[in-house]
């Protein structure tokens, strides 16, 4: 029932405490399977992981989310805070360092911690590796150009989907002499100004990054808004 | 299921009892592993008139199988042999020399590289003293891919590699009809495998053997890191189904007399088309596409559920920007 979890636990529970300690203090937690995190088995690119976090399961609402891979050079994915309406899934693609347990832990209203994992083999080398665009120089006519989609989810009525691709070199500050270039806030407001979704990442998201999440809300005119470390602004009507 | 201290001893229990499997298996395979040092046992089979085909396994790469999962060939002539593909390792390309000298007295005459996979061309030492063939294309892949290709091909089966580094192709192969020592053989650029003009195929229309390499899988799922585009490999398909022939060489999987292994491409292509399409027009995320399952009618081919997520990764930001808008 639980064979990622266990795998992932007893392959490192050495970075299992450094790295809990790191995003959760000392606070009690529990390992659910409830709350699931899909990867590929192997990551055929390592530059570009999918990961889903969904922890719809959970049958209460969450107050935050917080993605890591525990053998990442930078751990931190990403840290996801929905409001009301909002599904506890959430899809983004990041890059590995070497094979590594993902980590999701998620806080509950009544405030417990609780935390899945899944683990992606790797060949390895994606955060220390220059992004794409490094290796071209078109990257900044494309700077902060979003593509988005909406979709109406097929197994949960009532809620949709918005996926959206933001081009952004994401670079991680860890290959030489190109500091750190990163998409770090995400906002989701509705029409009347309204917070959605907040969603704060890491270099260690994918270049040009996939993200998606759910909606059970009906509000048709959603404005993204997202901001990179250099405080370039990006905004777009979903 | 609160974390403490018990669960880590049953943790550390789990890893120990994995450890002792693997222990097991040591001790089981000590002995096989010393008789048998690295061997790859290729076995050719004549298949038509002096064509002689090295069936490999339709598997991954593993430490066990030193990458002999590819099909390699060798056409006798009066003018000496011709060999197509050269295998995955310096020891593949020498174990396959020796099974030719074992065949005919007749000297190598050429080499042909198909395409700039590594389980292709990474033989090629083992024909240094002889002229090698392949598209300019292809010979331009080779070049700027060939270390990193061979750096993971040591990675993936380990010693087996041992000695192995790149030999570039040192002729170039253009399309058209040749007669080498009384074969009349027609060279062909495709694309749908590896890239614009990158994929070789040769016909023998001597003996009506057809060379498809990588354009053809069979009974083994297709693998799409370099595809321009499955629609292009569909068409590819298409124009070698035009082709006379009468008995069809994949890249991997079995020869066959007949044209199963095009219909099989034919479907799989399409079906794959179509779950990547269908998938991003309903919004589903790459987590979601790579587990999609696999319809019976494919249960025969190996590695499909695998090969899919690759796909995926390769393939399927392009279908999902079809279907994303500037603006709602
Ligand atoms: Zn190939």
């Amino acid at each position: 029932m639980l064979p990622n979890l266990v795998v992932a636990q007893a392959h490192d529970s050495v970075m299992w405490d450094y790295t809990r300690k790191m995003f959760l203090g000392d606070a009690l937690y529990q390992f659910d399977d409830r709350i699931r995190v899909s990867l590929p088995e192997f990551a055929e690119d390592s530059m570009q992981v999918p990961v889903s976090v969904d922890a719809s399961a959970i049958d209460e609402s969450i107050v935050k989310m917080i993605t890591w891979a525990d053998y990442n050079p930078i751990q931190h994915i990403f840290t996801y805070h929905p409001e009301p309406g909002m599904l506890p899934q959430v899809s983004i693609t990041f890059k590995v360092q070497q094979s590594t347990p993902v980590r999701a832990a998620v806080l509950t209203e009544s405030g417990q911690w609780l935390v899945g994992s899944g683990y992606v083999s790797a060949a390895g080398g994606g955060c220390t590796l220059p992004s794409e665009s490094r290796m071209n120089d078109d990257w900044q006519s494309s700077l902060g150009q979003i593509r988005a989609g909406r979709f109406s989810s097929t197994d949960q009525p009532g809620a949709d989907r918005y996926k959206f691709r933001i081009m952004h070199p994401m670079d991680s500050g860890l290959v030489a002499n190109i500091p750190s270039f990163y998409l770090e806030q995400v906002e989701l407001r509705s029409a009347n100004g309204d917070l959605q979704v907040r969603l704060e990442l890491s270099p260690a998201v994918s270049e040009n990054p996939s993200i998606s999440f759910d909606l059970l809300s009906s509000d048709q005119n959603y404005q993204l808004w997202v901001r990179d470390n250099d405080g370039n602004e990006f905004q777009r009507a979903l | 299921m609160a974390m403490n201290s018990n669960e880590h001893f049953e943790g550390v229990a789990m890893v120990f009892k994995h450890l002792r499997y693997a222990l097991m298996g040591l001790v089981f395979c000590g002995s096989w592993v010393q008789a048998n040092p690295l061997d790859y046992a290729l076995t050719p089979k004549e298949i038509a008139p002096n064509t002689w085909v090295v069936t490999g396994l339709t598997e991954d790469f593993t430490t066990q199988n030193g990458g002999n999962i590819v099909n390699t060939a060798f056409i006798v002539t009066q003018e000496g042999v011709l060999v197509l593909d050269t295998g995955p390792s310096k020891r593949y390309g020498e174990a396959l020399r020796q099974v030719i000298s074992e065949v005919t007295e007749q000297p190598i005459a050429r080499v042909y590289n198909s395409h700039h996979h590594p389980d292709h061309f990474l033989g090629n030492q083992a024909f240094a003293d002889v002229d090698i063939y392949a598209l300019a294309t292809t010979i331009d892949l080779i070049k700027s891919r060939g270390e990193a290709y061979t750096e993971n091909m040591y990675r993936m089966v380990g010693d087996w590699m041992r000695g192995t580094d790149v030999l570039l192709p040192n002729q170039i192969q253009t399309s058209g009809q040749e007669i080498i020592g009384g074969h009349s053989l027609r060279f062909m650029a495709f694309s749908g495998h590896s890239g614009a003009q990158a994929d070789l195929v040769i016909l023998d229309e001597t003996t009506g053997v057809l060379f498809a390499f990588d354009l053809v899988f069979y009974d083994r799922a297709l693998t799409t890191p370099d595809t321009p585009g499955l629609m292009q490999w569909l068409e590819d398909i298409e124009a070698l189904s035009l082709l006379d022939f009468k008995t069809l060489v994949p890249g991997h999987g079995e020869v066959t007399s007949s044209t199963k292994p095009l219909e099989q491409m034919r479907e799989y292509l399409k079906w794959l088309d179509q779950v990547l399409t269908d998938s991003a027009a309903q919004g589903l995320v790459a987590t979601e596409v790579m587990r999609v399952g696999i319809p019976e009618r494919f249960s025969s081919v190996a590695l499909a559920a695998q090969e899919l997520q690759r796909t995926v990764s390769h393939l399927y930001p392009n279908y999902e920007d079809a279907f994303f808008a500037e603006s709602f």
